[in-house]
């Protein structure tokens, strides 16, 4: 690719291109080879759950070296399907709310001039950065009292608090990437503030506000500690904590267990998989470079 | 980036520091207090505010006052003073956590760079199937940490586990990965590194992204050796981003409980516990909300120190 690029006009790059080719190619399937081994290696966890979720499980009629009678099982048999809509339900109020809140927020965060908006961003870092069980416990105390204890409001409440700070800094980075002449030139047509950062930021922010959403989509789904503290009654569970249930008994059937163990990491991979081009890391990081 | 932004997030970088005036730019208008955009301002953020007020500020403050006191988990209890901090710093078992969790913290911050790192520059360049590389090796991140532990149980857990048989296959003899206590933080930290190093890969691989290419042709062409690039060119023009991540990986690292509980519960014998892990165990297994809380917040008091010490260096960074 690289010697591809030089001109070929340019009589130094020519007589060296044979070499560069060679050394290149040698050179890939070098790389090549270790990519290969590297993630065969790394995907084995991954693969032996989706491996083991078809395989027949302990005491099982099922003699075919594959079956998805687990998945059947899981289903019918247990509160998967329950746990399974708990979970979204969280999620997506979760990252509907978290969104709608730090939107806003964000495009003060990067237009703000006052020393105040310096300050609740260093607010922001400081409480990203704060570990989630200093606050579970005096939020527990306040949600015994609110009745909020072993209450998916609840578990949802906690969680928009906890992924708020950084979706505000990714709000923000993304809002920074937008040059401000586009919000002034509508703002000497008579726009409102408002309605410039409605019709014009946020209107040109879809990369930003799905970077937001997958976060705290990954959050709220993947999140086990608040949910362990804070649900009690098993019709309340979200996955995470349901298909700890599975381990009480002695010997673990492991082909149930990985049968909601797919169902868990699915839709994370789905909406990754899917949108993946949106999210960039450098959002979380990128807030903190200012870029 | 626009010039216009750059000034912007210039000044951004002053307010934060607050160091050598406002930067206000030039053509700034004289300020009345409450314009109506301060007034629109205040209307778009002040949700968040209350927010985090409610949700963030308020309860890590009440978790300062609790720390003070013998209450449980119903009731605020009886001032003791210092009395939770006392019986927490002269406990053997808090030290034992802390220099694991610094163990954990710097394992799983440096292991996961370096992989990270090391996988970002092979997958810079064109490979075969790059993408389906890439998006395999996401899995871990995304994978729910709940189904990545379940997996790696499954692995490692005990002596009839496919990793175990492998290594008595391979004569290492019996190999308990979770019950022998310094396996188990080695299994532990592994598996921390297993999780954190698509974060990593994505950060560098972002941050390799934005070097210009034709600087490497450039020394290339004089001549410099692959490892030379890497040292004298790759890092110091990554530098910036490789800082940002470290910060982000230690502070992911230390606040980290479910890699850790899930693994191992920070057992054999409190081997593998870290702060947080302690702090839940105390809280909301030994019912000591006093001593838990004090661990939170003691946690707490040192996290937020480095942060604004870190924040105010990313910040000056950027102005220089």
């Amino acid at each position: 690719m690289s010697a591809a690029t030089v001109p070929a006009t340019s009589p130094r790059a020519t007589s060296r291109r044979p070499i560069a080719t060679e050394a290149e190619l040698k050179g890939r399937w070098w790389r090549f080879a270790v990519l290969l081994v590297v993630t065969a290696i790394t995907i084995v966890p991954i693969a032996a759950v989706l491996y083991l979720s078809t395989q027949p499980a302990l005491g099982s009629t099922v003699t075919a070296p594959f079956t998805l009678e687990n998945f059947t099982n899981v289903f019918s048999g247990t509160n998967v399907l329950l746990w399974l809509q708990n979970s979204m339900t969280v999620t997506l109020i979760t990252v509907a709310i978290a969104v709608a809140v730090a939107a806003p927020a964000g495009y003060v965060l990067s237009r703000g001039r006052s020393k105040l908006v310096g300050g609740y961003s260093l607010l922001l870092f400081v409480i990203q950065s704060l570990p989630i069980v200093t606050a579970v416990i005096p939020l527990f105390i306040l949600f015994a009292r609110l009745n909020l204890v072993d209450s998916l409001t609840g578990v949802t409440i906690v969680y928009v608090g906890s992924t708020m700070s950084v979706a505000i800094w990714m709000m923000a980075a993304y809002y920074d990437s937008i040059p401000i002449s586009l919000e002034e030139a509508a703002w000497m047509d008579g726009v409102s503030v408002f309605g410039g950062f409605v019709r014009i930021v946020l209107r040109n922010s879809l990369p930003g506000v799905l970077s937001t959403a997958i976060f705290a989509f990954l959050l709220a789904w993947n999140d086990y500690l608040i949910a362990t503290v804070f649900l009690r009654s098993d019709y309340n569970y979200t996955l995470p904590v349901g298909v700890q249930t599975f381990f009480q008994q002695n010997s673990t059937n492991w082909g149930l267990v990985m049968a909601v163990a797919v169902v868990m990491m699915l839709p994370p991979v789905i909406v990754f998989g899917v949108l993946n081009k949106y999210f960039s890391v450098g959002g979380i990081g990128g807030s903190l470079a200012g870029k | 980036m626009s010039t216009s932004s750059l000034t912007r997030s210039l000044r951004r970088a002053r307010d934060g520091v607050g160091v050598a005036g406002t930067g206000r730019p030039p053509d700034a208008r004289p300020r009345r207090v409450l314009t109506p955009r301060t007034l629109t301002m205040l209307a778009l953020v002040l949700p968040s505010i209350i927010l985090v007020l409610l949700l963030n500020a308020y309860p890590v403050l009440y978790a300062g006052v609790q720390s003070i006191r013998d209450g449980d988990l119903i009731s605020v209890g009886d001032f003791v003073g210092f009395a939770n901090y006392e019986s927490v710093l002269s406990d053997p078992v808090f030290w034992q956590a802390a220099r694991f969790t610094l163990v954990f913290t710097l394992v799983g911050v440096f292991g996961s760079w370096a992989m990270g790192m090391s996988l970002a520059l092979l997958l810079r360049r064109r490979i075969p199937a790059g993408n389906v590389f890439k998006v395999l090796l996401l899995l871990p991140w995304v994978v729910p940490v709940v189904v990545s532990a379940t997996s790696w149980n499954w692995l490692v857990a005990t002596p009839q586990s496919p990793l175990p048989i492998l290594a008595e296959a391979l004569g290492f003899g019996r190999v308990l990965f979770l019950a022998n206590p310094l396996l188990a933080q080695i299994t532990v930290c592994v598996f921390k590194v297993w999780i954190s190093f698509p974060f990593m890969m994505m950060m560098m691989g972002a941050a390799l992204a934005s070097v210009d290419n034709n600087v490497y042709e450039a020394a290339r062409v004089d001549g410099a050796s692959g490892a030379q690039l890497l040292r004298t060119m790759t890092l110091p023009l990554t530098a910036k981003s490789t800082y940002i991540s470290w910060i982000l990986m230690t502070i992911f690292c230390v606040n980290d409980f479910p890699t850790v509980f899930l693994l191992t519960g920070g057992g054999p014998v409190d081997s593998t516990q870290t702060l947080v892990v302690q702090a839940y165990r105390t809280v909301f297994l030994d019912f000591e909300t006093g001593p838990g809380v004090a661990i939170a917040f003691l946690m707490t008091i040192v996290l937020v120190v480095i942060s604004v010490v870190l924040y105010r260096r990313v910040r000056k960074v950027e102005i220089e």
